[in-house]
């Protein structure tokens, strides 16, 4: 499978703070990854490196390219929203097609234009009138109408109510998605996207701590609900992660054997949210 | 081509002050021509009614040159800082262009399209103050303030100081447009707070004052080194001495503009600036 995105000792330094820490990534053609951690993990420094938009130390490549020194090829064939409010508030909606339009060699303006006719947006609008919702619509119209190989989105839906965010998601996933593109996607609502994903990785302080796809896992990754007296028993077996809930103790494995947990108590596969807290209070544990 | 004129464009639409300005600051100009005391001078010999016709001419050009520099200079501290400040610049750099093609487009704004602008609508201006003058004091509109050849002649005058002051003015172009892609805050401070800094410090620790009088003739000298003001005639209006040249090719004098090492020198500084402004742009994306 050809690599899209390979990042080796990926590190980014501001001042004395590192943002990246010799962060290794390996994203293939055709998956929907989510890049998923804390605040200040570093999720948008990395992503910003990738889109050419920081310099970093290590070596990074995106479709074949160097980010930083060839983004300009680089965004005929990748795109990005990075967060939604990033629209010039002068700007005017048909302009901003027009703009893009001339620009852009792969933007299909009956695309954008079709995608923004479902919507009660109108071209001679600003940008400043616009509510964030209908910002968001332009934003993916205008980068949705572009065939690009990749396209990032850093935290799409910060700031939207709910029906925004879901209308955003449902156009991302109808409209857009297809084997041929990759996208990749930062955001704190790891819930709303757990069902899309198709790749997890994490990243906190700067390091990756996991980078997996959905199906390794389930695989991988089990949650036991164990009851007080068997306690003792299901921490001998090495959980790297342990929480309470409903007066039961949730012990969390990696790469354990299921028969071996079976007698403790009831086994699931964590879910995404359940796994990043797991996965980062355990590491740090 | 195409990319770097959409994106020329881009500048009208996001600056609406680069016509705007003019047409307000031209609107007052033709207010003042309808309600204003006007008066022309009693001249009768042909000489005296061609350089009035040209100072009428040039001081139209003057006027909207000097409203227009002002607002240039904002625009240049300005154009690489706005889409930082409200991040607009994740959406432009998510397309195709170049940081170099971004750059460039903004200092042609600067340098060419605005001085143009500010040409085109000193004419328009001038005409319909000569005419409206004109009919007010019952003259005819050829007779003083509107001689085609006279105005023939402005236009190479304008178009001459475009050019030389394109190249003239490049090193604080740069330097206006790197405090714009560096700065964090407060870009007017940064952009003469440095410079003054250094004109203190030359002051006090060498008691020398080359950094004042290199910014000073910069800022200044153009006429010095891209007109001939000697060599005119003198002439008198309401008790003013005014020296003007008979023709506009004795007032130019681009041979000693393009031959003067401080012309080169000065460029020279003002592409290294742009190219460090064209490296920051790359860098630094956001506050």
């Amino acid at each position: 499978m050809a690599l899209l995105i390979e990042a080796r000792d990926l590190t980014k330094k501001y001042g004395a703070h590192v943002a990246l820490d010799r962060a290794n990534l390996k994203i293939e053609a055709g998956r929907i990854v989510g890049l998923i951690g804390p605040n200040g993990a570093g999720k948008t420094t990395a992503l910003r490196a990738i889109l050419g938009l920081t310099s970093y130390e290590g070596q990074l490549t995106v479709l074949g390219r160097e980010p930083l020194r060839e983004r300009t090829s680089l965004m005929q064939d990748a795109c990005f929203i990075a967060d939604v409010a990033v629209l010039p508030a002068w700007l005017r909606v048909d302009q901003a097609i027009d703009f893009v339009a001339a620009v852009h060699p792969r933007f299909r303006r009956d695309r954008a234009t079709g995608f923004l006719a479902k919507t009660e947006i109108t071209g001679h609008r600003r940008m400043r009138e616009l509510s964030k919702g209908m910002k968001t619509q332009v934003h993916l119209a205008l980068t949705m109408a572009i065939d690009a190989k990749l396209f990032v989105l850093d935290e799409p839906t910060l700031g939207l109510d709910i029906l925004a965010r879901r209308t955003f998601y449902d156009a991302l996933v109808n409209d857009y998605m297809d084997e041929t593109r990759t996208i990749l996607i930062t955001t704190h609502q790891v819930e709303e996207v757990e069902n899309l994903l198709t790749d997890l990785i994490f990243i906190d302080k700067g390091r990756i701590v996991l980078d997996s796809s959905l199906e390794e896992v389930a695989t991988r990754f089990v949650a036991v609900a164990v009851a007080a007296d068997r306690l003792d028993a299901g921490r001998a077996a090495k959980p790297f992660y342990e929480r309470q809930i409903l007066g039961k103790s949730e012990l969390y494995f990696e790469n354990a054997d299921r028969e071996k947990l079976a007698p403790f108590g009831e086994l699931r596969t964590p879910s995404v949210a359940d796994l990043f807290v797991a996965k980062l209070s355990g590491g740090a544990a | 081509m195409n990319t770097n004129l959409w994106l020329i464009r881009r500048e009208f639409w996001e600056n609406r002050a680069i016509w705007l300005l003019p047409a307000v600051f031209g609107a007052m100009l033709i207010v003042a021509a309808l309600f204003g005391h006007v008066q022309l001078p009693s001249l009768t010999s042909p000489n005296e009614i061609h350089t009035f016709g040209a100072a009428f001419l040039v001081a139209f050009g003057l006027m909207f040159y000097t409203v227009m520099s002002v607002y240039a200079t904002w625009y240049l501290l300005d154009c690489l800082y706005a889409d930082r400040k409200d991040r607009s610049i994740l959406f432009w750099k998510s397309l195709p262009i170049s940081d170099t093609d971004t750059v460039i487009s903004k200092l042609i704004v600067a340098l060419i399209v605005i001085p143009v602008v500010s040409f085109v609508a000193a004419d328009i201006t001038a005409l319909l103050a000569a005419f409206i003058v004109s009919i007010r004091l019952r003259a005819s509109i050829g007779s003083t303030l509107w001689q085609p050849d006279v105005w023939l002649q402005m236009q190479v005058l304008w178009i001459y100081t475009v050019v030389t002051a394109a190249i003239w003015y490049l090193p604080v172009a740069g330097w206006l447009m790197l405090v714009s892609a560096w700065a964090k805050r407060a870009v007017i401070l940064w952009s003469f707070l440095p410079p003054l800094l250094l004109y203190i410090i030359e002051r006090w620790f060498l008691g020398s004052n080359v950094v004042g009088r290199v910014i000073s003739r910069r800022l200044t000298g153009l006429p010095a080194v891209a007109l001939n003001t000697s060599g005119g005639k003198s002439w008198h209006v309401d008790g003013d001495s005014l020296t003007l040249p008979s023709s506009v090719f004795h007032f130019i004098n681009p041979s000693g503009f393009f031959a003067s090492p401080q012309v080169w020198i000065g460029a020279a500084v003002g592409v290294a600036l742009i190219l460090a402004a064209i490296q920051l742009r790359m860098r630094r994306s956001e506050i």
